[in-house]
């Protein structure tokens, strides 16, 4: 198999079609825009450094930002952290997939794993554990300025996690009203709301269905990462953000600043191979390369040093 | 499962050379004789190949998932995900490196390196199903991550650069090798490309034998007790006198002052024993 007749045309091949791949790749790449927005409020000068207080509740910050450009749509706004691992081992296993599935009889008896999240002021909690507690609770609204006047962009949150997610991995208890289901158990402690108050306007968003729940739970698995959060897709901003100024006005209540994170907010549209990532493009393309020189020295060395035939 | 049964059937199984060949060239054997396969250059080279593997199997899906989304713009940097993109790089890598490896592709070979990818696909997809996490809630938390995570291209365009930066090396330098140093392995499946099979040695009826050997036996590889024992140097030569006395009387026949003379195998029977 090892034959020279193989291996060297065949280096050349893979090679090529590296190169290839890598170039589309890399094209697509650099054809996708991101505009990324960090307001965790650290240096004086940001808008939202009166918010970065922790001893402040309910703040809001505005963040003005402007766009040369038409960014192309269907857009994708994100909230992203950093320093912030949600794959640490204790953290990650802390949640009781049975309540999440609509259990009641896991709602009176929580799983231990949820330790210390299971039971507060004697009641049980639902949703138990870290990764729910710890639940992201900032919340942005766009809005585009306009000869003067602020329009709001319409952020669309529907299908923002999983159909797997949604549809069969978490349900809802089959009480009617919800907030019976929630009868004799008490809200995680960072919450400020309790799971049947997530979207009372939306029975399909409510409870464990939140789509915003869903999308948390799913734990990242580097410490830097961003989730989805409303997809821009509607109505007049259907093909994009046009040029001009806009602002983002931002519900400031996650607290970031004692582990020394970052918050930040992600504009991005998307292509085949899904968000910007320029690591793939260039790595084919320097393997491809590679794989050409590689099978020119394995030609030198097959001509130099021809199989000897004694035995 | 996946990867331990595939490398077992490849240690079992393989054949360097066929065996009337081995029958010509007795110096195949040799290489085990010297001790080349199982000794610390060869460990130390294993830790390498492995630790570059392990490295480049790891920071190959951390690169591509740093920062980046699903088509649709969901999610796909999540914990379920990057693990099921490591693990499937690493089935293919394996399987590929044993495909490599094996010179002698017989069917239990084929089941079995087939069998494991298919295995493999098949559990995951099982494991990861509706089915098992509605049955064992707690037990399959991994639902739904094969069917969003694996019909990304990036995923796969991932799995594909990591199978390849793992295997090309290990070929170029195998190749290169093959050309500067061939071994006598090489250098007799070389000359079995060329001619023909040899006549079967006309004693026997030749091996239809499925079980083979590879020709340098990891463990032939120190010299064995043979020489010792018919060197005779193991027996007791010095006198008795000597040895600390075992017995008060002396006059006992087992006190005699002769030595005891066991005979070999090849010495006639000592008329005087």
């Amino acid at each position: 198999m090892l034959s020279a007749g193989i291996v060297i045309p065949g280096f050349v091949v893979i090679g090529l079609v590296f190169i290839g791949i890598g170039v589309a790749l890399f094209v697509t790449s650099r054809s996708i825009t991101v505009l990324e927005i960090d307001y965790t409020g650290v240096e004086k000068d940001s808008p939202c450094f009166k918010c970065s207080d922790p001893d402040i509740k309910n703040c809001g910050c505005k963040v003005d930002f402007s766009i040369d450009t038409l960014f192309e749509g269907p857009l994708f706004l994100y909230y992203g952290l950093s320093n912030y691992f949600q794959n640490y081992r204790q953290y990650g296993a802390s949640k009781d997939l049975t309540q999440l599935s609509g259990d009641l009889a896991s709602f009176k008896d929580p799983s231990d794993v949820c330790y210390p999240y299971d039971y507060s002021v004697q009641k049980p909690i639902v949703p138990c554990g870290s990764i729910a507690n710890s639940m992201f609770n900032d919340t942005f609204k766009l809005f585009h300025i306009v000869k003067g006047t602020r329009k709001q962009v319409a952020l669309d949150g529907k299908g923002i996690a999983w159909w797997t997610d949604y549809n069969v991995k978490f349900r809802n208890p089959l009480v009617n009203p919800l907030k019976n289901a929630f009868n004799g158990t008490t809200k995680p402690p960072f919450w400020p709301k309790p799971a049947y108050e997530l979207d009372p306007t939306d029975p399909a968003n409510n409870g464990f269905d939140n789509q915003d729940f869903l999308v948390w739970m799913r734990a990242a698995a580097l410490p830097n990462f961003r989730k989805l959060y409303r997809r821009i897709s509607e109505g007049e901003y259907e093909k994009g953000l046009p040029a001009g100024n806009y602002s983002l006005e931002i519900a400031y209540n996650y607290p970031v600043l004692q582990f020394e994170g970052r918050k930040k907010v992600v504009f991005s549209n998307v292509s085949w191979m899904g968000g910007k990532n320029e690591f793939l493009g260039i790595a084919y393309l320097v393997i491809g390369s590679l794989c050409v020189v590689m099978s020119v020295v394995m030609l030198i060395v097959y001509a130099k040093f021809k199989f000897p035939e004694e035995d | 499962m996946y990867t331990a049964l595939p490398i077992l059937a490849l240690s079992l199984f393989d054949q360097d050379v066929n065996d009337r060949w081995s029958f010509q060239y007795p110096q195949l054997y040799s290489p085990g004789q010297l001790n080349l396969y199982f000794s610390k250059k060869a460990f130390v080279r294993c830790m390498l190949h492995s630790a570059y593997s392990s490295l480049i199997l790891f920071f190959i899906p951390w690169a591509a998932m740093h920062d980046t989304v699903r088509d649709d713009g969901k999610d796909i940097a999540d914990y379920q995900s990057f693990a099921l993109l490591a693990q499937t790089s690493l089935l293919v890598v394996v399987n590929t490196q044993l495909c490599l490896d094996t010179y002698y592709w017989t069917a239990v070979n084929q089941f079995f390196v087939w069998g494991s990818l298919a295995a493999y696909f098949a559990i995951t997809f099982t494991m990861y199903s509706n089915g098992m996490f509605l049955i064992f809630t707690s037990s399959f938390p991994f639902m739904g991550t094969a069917r969003n995570s694996l019909n990304q291209p990036n995923v796969w365009l991932t799995i594909f650069l990591s199978t390849l930066l793992c295997i090309l090396p290990v070929v170029a330098i195998r190749f290169i090798l093959l050309q500067i140093r061939p071994t006598i392995n090489d250098k007799v499946r070389h000359k079995v490309r060329k001619e023909a099979l040899p006549a079967p040695t006309p004693h026997r009826k030749p091996a239809r034998r499925i079980s083979t050997r590879k020709s340098g036996y990891a463990f032939s590889h120190s010299e064995g007790f043979g020489e010792l024992v018919t060197s005779r140097r193991f027996l007791l030569k010095r006198p008795l006198k000597s040895r600390p006395v075992l017995f008060a009387t002396t006059e006992s026949p087992l006190a005699q002052n002769q030595p005891q003379h066991y005979r070999t195998i090849t010495e006639e029977q000592d008329p005087s024993v």
